[in-house]
């Protein structure tokens, strides 16, 4: 059995106005434990940075929120020296609103249990778990550590041919349209210049029919996305190195 | 092949699997409409959205009422064509050649692409896609960058040649070593532009080759730049920025002069210079020659 810990160094969420990411242990530091930056490190400094402007709007926002973060410790060491994993994330200046400490087996009653609306990790048997525990979930590749720390570049990705699996590790259909419904609103918050988060849409082979569908799909759910790209079968890897998304999800079908 | 390392092989393959997808994609469209060819055998041709449609009026609500109200405008009036561009009739070329191509060689790759590259915002697109299909374009890619100079990401759309009407945008993806050109509208020129011919001209002096010989002009003279051509006449002039363009081109043109269409062929070229023919001519000319080009 898991359990929760609230961090006291960092304001705390109500559940109401939090959009929930749950991040692993492996994720920030590493599958090994071996690196002081992991992938997910510039993605949770853009998590601040958004935080901080979310702050800085509060007094004239009349519905405020704040993105929750949560960090999934799945590891028997990790429990046991549970002191060592908050003072580490702290003296990396990473702003940990929870730690959820459990097995591997059973850290999805965590996810479900802090309402998590969002999980990421490194681990794509982790994010399967999740996702048929309908959280959607995403895998972090090594790409995400090329993200900027200073915004938060989230890329919605209809025709992944290279994760023939991606669809099956989402999550449940209500779980995505509550996550872009919250995100939207968080879009929404900033202006079309300056925003600390931009919403990314590609399209790797489809017309650029497909892609305006899928635009305007966005656009129903709540989510106007900032830029998008159709390649037309252009290679991928040219234009993701431009783009340096923190992660991807799936784009709604047309 | 052999000589290649495990990383390039994986790309090329990975490269080979997305072309593959897009293939099979346009292939399953039930309309007529000609599969674009694959990016990295076109000539890529990538033209800014205020070149491809006149938006003079819009522009002047971002410039006098803010981006805000600019990208607001443009949703609300999104199923509503934009008028053509100073680069429509050159689109509308490149389709022409494109078709003629087809026409000659069934299965042809080597064709023009275009692409459309912007730093409009993505919701600003909606309207450009909507566009773009009112005039029945052959347009398959598109980048909207949402406010950053699209300049970078040139290289990763294969860009052959860039068309803007920022002079300033052209002057940055030279200096990425791509070629391209600031394009502006005429007035009166615009309804006599051809769209069955494409017809370019190039400037033999500035813009075709290096600097070398204006820098000798500017400095030394004109006497000495005779000189100067006529010692070095054999040989080729240094690239300029264009010169990839201007093989492609040519390239293009020989598969109509193999199927004997030369004087049909639909890609007329024209070269300007303002030195005189008989001195510095010939140097251009072997140049010319030497690059493949008729």
């Amino acid at each position: 059995m898991g359990d929760t810990v609230v961090n006291t160094d960092v304001k705390q969420v109500g559940s109401e106005n939090a959009l929930v990411i749950a991040v692993s242990h492996g994720a920030v530091f590493g599958a090994e434990d071996e690196d002081v930056h992991g992938v997910a490190f510039p993605l949770l400094q853009a998590v601040q940075k958004v935080n901080e402007r979310l702050q800085q709007l509060k007094s004239s926002d009349s519905e405020p929120v704040q993105l929750e973060v949560v960090l999934i410790c799945t590891n028997r060491a990790q429990q046991q020296q549970r002191d060592q994993v908050q003072t580490r994330t702290r003296a990396q200046g990473l702003q940990i609103h929870k730690f959820s400490f459990s097995c591997e087996d059973d850290f999805t009653d965590s996810l479900l249990e802090n309402k998590v609306h969002l999980f990421l990790t490194t681990n794509s048997d982790e994010a399967t778990q999740a996702a048929n525990k309908g959280v959607l979930s995403a895998v972090l590749d090594p790409e995400s550590a090329c993200g900027p720390s200073e915004k938060l570049r989230i890329m919605f990705c209809g025709d992944a041919i290279s994760d023939p699996g991606a669809e099956s590790m989402s999550g449940s259909r209500q779980a995505k349209q509550v996550f872009w419904s919250h995100l939207g609103k968080i879009r929404q918050k900033f202006g079309v210049e300056d925003s600390p988060l931009t919403l990314v849409l590609l399209s790797s082979h489809g017309g650029i029919d497909g892609c305006c569908s899928a635009l305007r799909s966005l656009r129903t759910a709540g989510l106007n996305v900032d830029e998008a790209y159709c390649l037309g079968g252009s290679p991928r890897k040219l234009i993701m190195s431009v783009l340096r998304p923190h992660f991807l999800l799936g784009a709604p079908e047309e | 092949m052999s000589d290649m390392k495990p990383s390039e092989v994986t790309a090329e393959v990975e490269e080979e699997k997305e072309w593959e997808a897009a293939k099979a994609f346009f292939d399953n469209l039930k309309t007529k409409k000609p599969r674009p060819p694959k990016p990295r055998n076109a000539v890529t041709i990538a033209v800014s959205s205020r070149v491809l449609f006149n938006l003079v009026e819009e522009r002047k609500i971002f410039k006098h009422q803010g981006v805000e109200q600019y990208v607001a405008h443009q949703v609300e009036h999104e199923n509503e064509p934009l008028q053509p561009g100073p680069a429509f009739p050159f689109v509308k070329a490149l389709m022409t050649v494109n078709d003629r191509l087809r026409a000659l060689y069934p299965n042809e790759e080597d064709l023009f692409d275009i692409v459309l590259m912007t730093n409009n915002h993505a919701q600003v697109g909606v309207r450009l896609i909507n566009s773009i299909n009112h005039y029945d374009l052959t347009i398959e890619r598109f980048c909207m960058t949402g406010g950053t100079s699209p300049i970078g990401y040139l290289k990763a759309y294969m860009t052959n040649l860039y068309l803007s009407k920022d002079a300033r945008k052209v002057t940055e993806a030279i200096g990425e070593g791509i070629a391209a050109a600031t394009m502006f509208m005429p007035g009166e020129m615009q309804n006599q532009l051809c769209d069955t011919q494409l017809r370019v001209a190039f400037d033999g002096d500035a813009v075709l080759f290096s600097d070398e010989s204006e820098i000798i002009v500017k400095q030394k003279g004109l006497d000495e730049f005779f000189a100067h051509e006529l010692a070095y006449e054999n040989l080729p002039l240094a690239q300029g920025p264009l010169k990839c363009f201007l093989e492609a081109l040519g390239k293009l043109q020989r598969k109509f002069y193999a199927k004997n269409e030369r004087l049909e062929c639909p890609i007329r070229t024209f070269l300007v210079t303002a030195r005189s023919a008989a001195s510095s001519g010939a140097r251009v000319l072997k140049t010319l020659r030497s690059w493949g080009w008729r």
